[in-house]
């Protein structure tokens, strides 16, 4: 067939104007936020489930693979089509259907921005709870494919957490409904196992998200360190003290200054590391809880520590923690962000070796991460038109990886596998694990013309058994 | 049969010794499915012991039901094959517990109490609590996604395992996820094993993620006359900043079978009880808000604290159990939306009236969980008794799924279960199922038919 006869195709479902395979078009799309680049063969603009349903099928009779495709913030290549094909731009399926407040539901459309759907909810004195980073230009149909986690996700959990139900559309164009305003669903956590999936399932139409309350209170601080090991530690006496901050995130020296430089927050120039700690919850212990974090603070060797007196200067405090990686941009042309996840209490030991690292290879490393939950995110700078500087850093970042797999932790956190870990799968799963997911990587989707190409790493050489 | 059978038993008395492959009917005759009795009975005592079992039973055709401490083994249809129970009694040992990380790692057959015991030596906890903890196994725990009140604050085990070791149908043993608290590394593959009943392999091993224990616990009963009062108060708090940890109603036949364990003599009526648990400061501050509450609303207020409250929630967990015994008792499990809760709570005693049931019916009621046992009015014919049960079930589960839910039936005799299907009608998504179903265990050997759809 034709690429003509296959645009054609598309261009009858949803209009010639939503269907772009220009030249300029297609290299707007063959990039994420990750370093890897390939040009799809389309791109459809989707407003429905039914939409996508059929834009699918199509792609299944052509036997096109398709990449569906949200805020493209994505930093491990989970919307690059690695294999051509089509991607399915979502963004225009942006609307909150529907806010259930008696049953803590809402019913939101992938494309919607992670922050938008945030804002809607707060009047309402509501919540959704997980909180990319990148909220802003991050869709929930992206958190839902990457499992995304955030600065929250100590106490409240990941993206897998909070989504109740799903629609989907499967490969050969049928529309699934899974989960949703009931719990507890007879048959398999088709929901659970979607989630998280990097698109290669099929493609997320509507999303089920479970709402919450807004915290009574809240009170956010600032602990300031001039070694960076003195605030891993206090990191591990917070929770063995019995607490569950909302928050422990940590920026060490280079990004602190990054961030000053783009943002003006107030951060010290000159300390080692920060720590944001945030407590929420009912009003009447959040002073106590403060003065408790404040003491074991000090005690663990903090310089000073600083409590935001109010929502500007809280406000002033995340913009600077979620603008980070933006910041960091402007150092150097490139960097590659490290996501791998150790055990609480081995940050210390991490944060050395990864120091040890970047001497060994002659690369800038600076960290910023969740140190509650043991994700760290080293980003290695450097500069992509330097061929060996960047085989350099692709070294370091593995070394970063397998660092984290031998201190009992793994290669992701919250960024996905896609075409960046592939090779680092096998630092943790044997070849019967990867048998296991590949079954229902087929279950789903048998054809695998679903984000084809990602996540699982080639197959061994049959020789090796001979 | 016979020839293969000896064959079979030597190959596993090889495997895992004599003394584990049970075969006498008095031995075999308490790991009974559905009131058939298993030819075999294999208590591995190690992971790497239940994939030989495994690996044995594949290469024979051998059709499998896991066991765990039994207390969901009624949960599902009757097994379309039972050829041997592998019991996972003898896999209770603790492999890691990582109290600095709030991290336990144990073999499937622990109980949920002796973890709890365990973990509470550091301060720590693991904050599910279904009930029969004391028999309830860490991988019946998981194999079920089993909650209890609780889940209204902390979920169910969906939201604190980290990791599986599982024995696949074909006896390969795979790791799914880990020991760290975010991990996207290759799909979700503990979502695909919590709650899949035994019939996509054997849980061998769990990893969980543990709380701080509470610095202090406490809870409000309130008994009100109508329900209309209880409903009330409920959606008070759900619009309120309080932070409950449990919220739990019963109608009056379970609270009443709970007023002389609580000291809550009479007179009757709809029972709300709920749990707070946290710093002394909030828990404090929300009995009181809660207490104006439940006077406001007209109800009879019973605060209890710490062990007091600890033992009144496992009373109330329980309630289902302190049911008369009958032969023919029936127990339901309905999931509908959080706010349709007391609503279905009502209907659940009004459809059993209709059928001259008896019921006491108990809800996670900010979850949007109900269960209830149903009982026959005694001295009916037993095959009116199973219409009459038979009838109220579904006329309740019609009623569930209207809502977008479900009703499950978590006990029942084999004649019930030929009437009601313990799931009902696959929904949306069932091929997808179905497929990994078969691939997972394309011979069938995993729980046969027990599940949704006959998976």
């Amino acid at each position: 067939m034709t690429h003509q006869a296959f645009v054609q195709s598309l261009r009858q479902i949803v209009g010639a104007a939503n269907v772009l395979d220009s030249d300029v078009h297609l290299q707007l799309y063959q990039y994420d936020a990750y370093l890897e680049e390939r040009r799809p063969d389309a791109v459809v603009f989707v407003h429905s489930t039914e939409e996508v349903s059929r834009v699918v099928k199509v792609c299944h009779d052509f036997g096109v693979p398709f990449v569906p495709r949200g805020g493209g913030t994505n930093l491990s290549g989970g919307t690059i089509p690695f294999k051509g094909g089509v991607v399915l731009e979502m963004i225009r399926m942006n609307r909150l259907l529907e806010v259930d407040v008696p049953n803590l539901r809402a019913r939101v459309q992938p494309g919607m921005f992670n922050l938008e759907l945030g804002n809607a909810l707060a009047p309402l004195g509501y919540q959704y709870l997980p909180d990319p980073a990148s909220q802003k230009a991050a869709t929930l149909g992206g958190n839902v494919a990457e499992n995304s986690g955030g600065p929250h996700c100590f106490k409240y959990g990941v993206t897998t957490n909070h989504v109740m139900g799903l629609t989907v559309v499967l490969s050969d164009g049928e529309i699934v409904t899974v989960g949703g305003e009931a719990p507890d669903q007879p048959g398999y956590d088709l929901t659970g196992v979607f989630v998280g999936s990097e698109g290669t399932f099929g493609v997320c139409t509507e999303v089920v998200v479970r709402i919450v309350r807004q915290a009574e209170g809240v009170k956010t601080m600032l602990a300031i360190y001039d070694s960076i090991e003195r605030g891993s530690e206090t990191v591990s006496a917070i929770v063995a003290a019995g607490m569950v901050p909302a928050t422990l995130e940590m920026m060490d020296q280079l990004v602190i200054q990054a961030v000053e430089k783009s943002l003006s927050c107030g951060l010290p120039l000159d300390c080692a590391t920060v720590l944001i700690i945030e407590v929420d919850g009912l009003k009447d212990d959040l002073e106590a809880q403060t003065e408790a974090i404040e003491r074991l603070c000090l005690a663990h060797g903090a310089r000073e520590v600083r409590v935001a007196k109010n929502d500007a200067e809280r406000a002033l405090l995340w913009a600077g923690r979620r603008g980070a990686f933006g910041a960091v941009a402007r150092l150097t042309p490139s960097y590659l962000v490290c996501d791998g996840t150790v055990p609480r209490t081995a940050l210390p030991e991490v944060l050395r070796k990864v120091a040890e690292v970047g001497e060994k290879y002659d690369l800038q490393i600076p960290n910023v991460f969740h140190a509650g939950d043991g994700n760290l995110h080293p980003l290695i700078l450097f500069d992509w038109r330097d061929a060996e500087q960047k085989e350099r850093v692709m070294k370091a970042g593995m070394e970063i990886l397998a660092l984290c797999v031998q201190l009992g932790g793994t290669i992701s956190g919250e960024h996905g596998v896609g075409l960046e870990k592939m090779d680092a799968m096998r630092l943790v799963l044997s070849e019967a694990d990867i048998r296991s997911q590949l079954k229902v990587k087929q279950a789903f989707d048998p054809s695998d013309l679903a984000n084809p190409g990602k996540i699982f790493p080639a197959p061994l050489e049959v020789a090796h058994v001979q | 049969m016979s020839s293969e059978l000896a064959a079979f038993r030597a190959t596993l008395a090889q495997a895992i010794g004599a003394d584990h492959v049970l075969a006498a009917v008095e031995s075999t005759a308490p790991y009974a499915v559905d009131g058939v009795c298993p030819p075999l009975v294999l208590r591995p005592g190690t992971q790497d012991e239940v994939a030989l079992v495994v690996t044995a039973c594949a290469a024979a055709g051998v059709a499998l039901v896991p066991w765990g401490g039994g207390t969901s083994i009624s949960v599902g249809n009757p097994p379309q094959r039972l050829d041997a129970v592998l019991s996972l009694e003898r896999l209770d040992r603790v492999v890691e517990f990582d109290a600095d990380n709030l991290c336990i790692t144990v073999e499937a057959g622990l109980t949920l109490a002796r973890l709890q015991a365990l973990v509470a030596e550091k301060q720590e906890v693991l904050p599910l609590d279904p009930p029969n903890a004391d028999r309830v196994t860490l991988g019946g725990l998981v194999a079920a996604n089993l909650s209890g009140p609780s889940r209204l604050l902390h979920g169910t085990a969906r939201d604190w395992v980290l990791g599986l070791r599982v024995v696949l149908p074909n006896g390969e043993q795979v790791r799914c996820g880990g020991r760290v608290i975010k991990n996207v590394t290759g799909y979700d593959m503990n979502k695909l094993f919590i709650r899949s009943f035994g019939t996509l392999g054997i849980i061998t091993e769990v990893t969980l993620k543990l709380l701080p224990m509470p610095e202090a616990r406490a809870s409000v009963l309130g008994l009100f006359p109508a329900l209309a009062a209880a409903t009330s108060v409920l959606e008070s708090v759900q619009a309120s900043f309080l932070l409950p940890e449990a919220m739990d109603l019963l109608d009056p036949t379970a609270a009443g079978l709970l007023l002389p364990t609580l000291g809550l003599a009479s007179p009757t009526g709809h029972l709300l009880a709920t749990a707070f648990s946290g710093s002394l400061a909030t828990v404090d501050r929300q009995v009181r808000d809660l207490e104006a509450l439940v006077a406001g609303q007209g109800g009879r207020v019973l605060t209890l604290r710490d062990g007091a409250s600890t033992q009144a929630w496992q009373a109330i967990t329980n309630v289902l159990g302190s049911v008369p015994p009958d032969l023919l008792r029936v127990q339901i499990q309905v999931a509908v939306p959080i706010g349709r809760t007391a609503g279905m709570l009502a209907s659940i005693s009004a459809r059993a009236a209709e059928q001259g049931l008896s019921a006491a019916v108990t809800a996670h009621a900010a979850s949007g969980l109900l269960r209830a046992a149903l009982l026959p009015a005694p001295g009916l014919p037993a095959d009116s008794a199973l219409e009459a049960l038979a009838a109220a079930t579904l006329a309740l589960r019609d009623e569930a799924v209207a809502l977008a839910g479900s009703l499950t039936v978590q006990a029942g005799v084999p004649a019930f279960k030929a009437r009601v299907d313990a799931w009902g009608q696959p929904g949306s998504g069932f091929a997808t199922m179905r497929r990994i179903k078969d691939a997972f265990d394309p011979h069938g050997l995993c729980s046969p038919g027990r599940f949704l759809g006959g998976i």
